[in-house]
């Protein structure tokens, strides 16, 4: 197997939460299309470390590290949607303008 | 083909499957269900790599917990009747147009980079890895322990209803 179909694999879900990123408008849509996002680094990182490279162990402990973090960034990301939803009673992005001058 | 690629192709098309339905569906709760598959997809491409624990990792803490709290979230907050206002062409088009740009220059980066030759699979042993994290790694191990507690901590505060604005209601 070569590192390519693993990283094209990684671009391509990268791509996808790009998308996602940009045009959803709800908080929580959002939050998922970061967590693919990350999933596909952590993919990467994996796929590089275990076949082309010599510390292969390196890469599981980047990889749980990310975990860590997205479990983190998810919490706090899921606590601040239900702290906006009863502030203004809407998660649409678009209607959250109150800062702008 | 051999073991790992078929398992490789398979949990890639779940993964991606699931990824689309992620992000192109229209209701929140279907966005979930496709996360967890695209989850499981993922853990897939691990097991394929031969990283078992990271595969039960991913499908323990992504699609048992992350998932489940997404549903939560959600079930505490959304108005789930009231459809969603439709969408201008333009910014569904240039945020497709952006994500291409991005997803082709990583592709170039990836083609255009000089990898190191592959040596073939290496097999991580799960103790080996706990290994490396109770040894050379313990800082890192250490500090995603007080960032998860953090985390938590803050979620609480964020999302508990205050006493004084509980008073107003």
């Amino acid at each position: 197997m070569s590192p390519a179909l693993y990283l094209g694999f990684a671009t391509l879900l990268f791509g996808v939460g790009l998308y996602g990123l940009l045009q959803r408008r709800s908080l929580v849509a959002m939050l998922i299309s970061l967590e693919l996002m990350l999933a596909a680094v952590s993919v990467n990182v994996v796929a590089l470390t275990t076949l082309t490279g010599h510390d292969a162990s390196m890469g599981q402990v980047v990889a749980l590290i990310l975990v860590g973090v997205a479990a983190a960034e998810t919490a706090i990301g899921l606590s601040l949607f239900v702290a906006i939803h009863r502030a203004s009673h809407s998660i649409d992005v678009e209607t959250l303008s109150e800062l702008k001058g | 083909m051999n073991w790992a690629g078929a398992v490789f192709g398979a949990s890639a098309a779940t993964a991606l499957v699931g990824a689309v339905c992620a992000v192109g569906l229209k209701s929140i709760f279907h966005n979930i269900l496709g996360f967890a598959l695209a989850m499981l997809g993922v853990a897939g491409v691990f097991l394929s790599l031969g990283s078992d624990f990271l595969a039960v990792v991913f499908v323990l803490v992504y699609v048992g917990a992350v998932a489940i709290a997404m549903v939560y979230a959600v079930m505490l907050s959304v108005p789930l009747d009231q459809p969603a206002r439709p969408r201008s062409r333009t910014k569904v088009a240039g945020a497709a147009l952006f994500a291409a740009i991005g997803a082709a220059a990583i592709w170039l980066v990836v083609r255009s980079a000089a990898w190191p030759p592959a040596t073939g699979r290496l097999d991580v042993a799960a103790a080996w890895a706990g290994y490396r994290f109770l040894r050379d790694y313990v800082l890192a191990f250490e500090l995603i322990s007080v960032l998860l507690v953090v985390a938590m901590m803050g979620a609480v505060m964020v999302a508990r209803r205050s006493r004084a604005s509980a008073e107003e209601r």
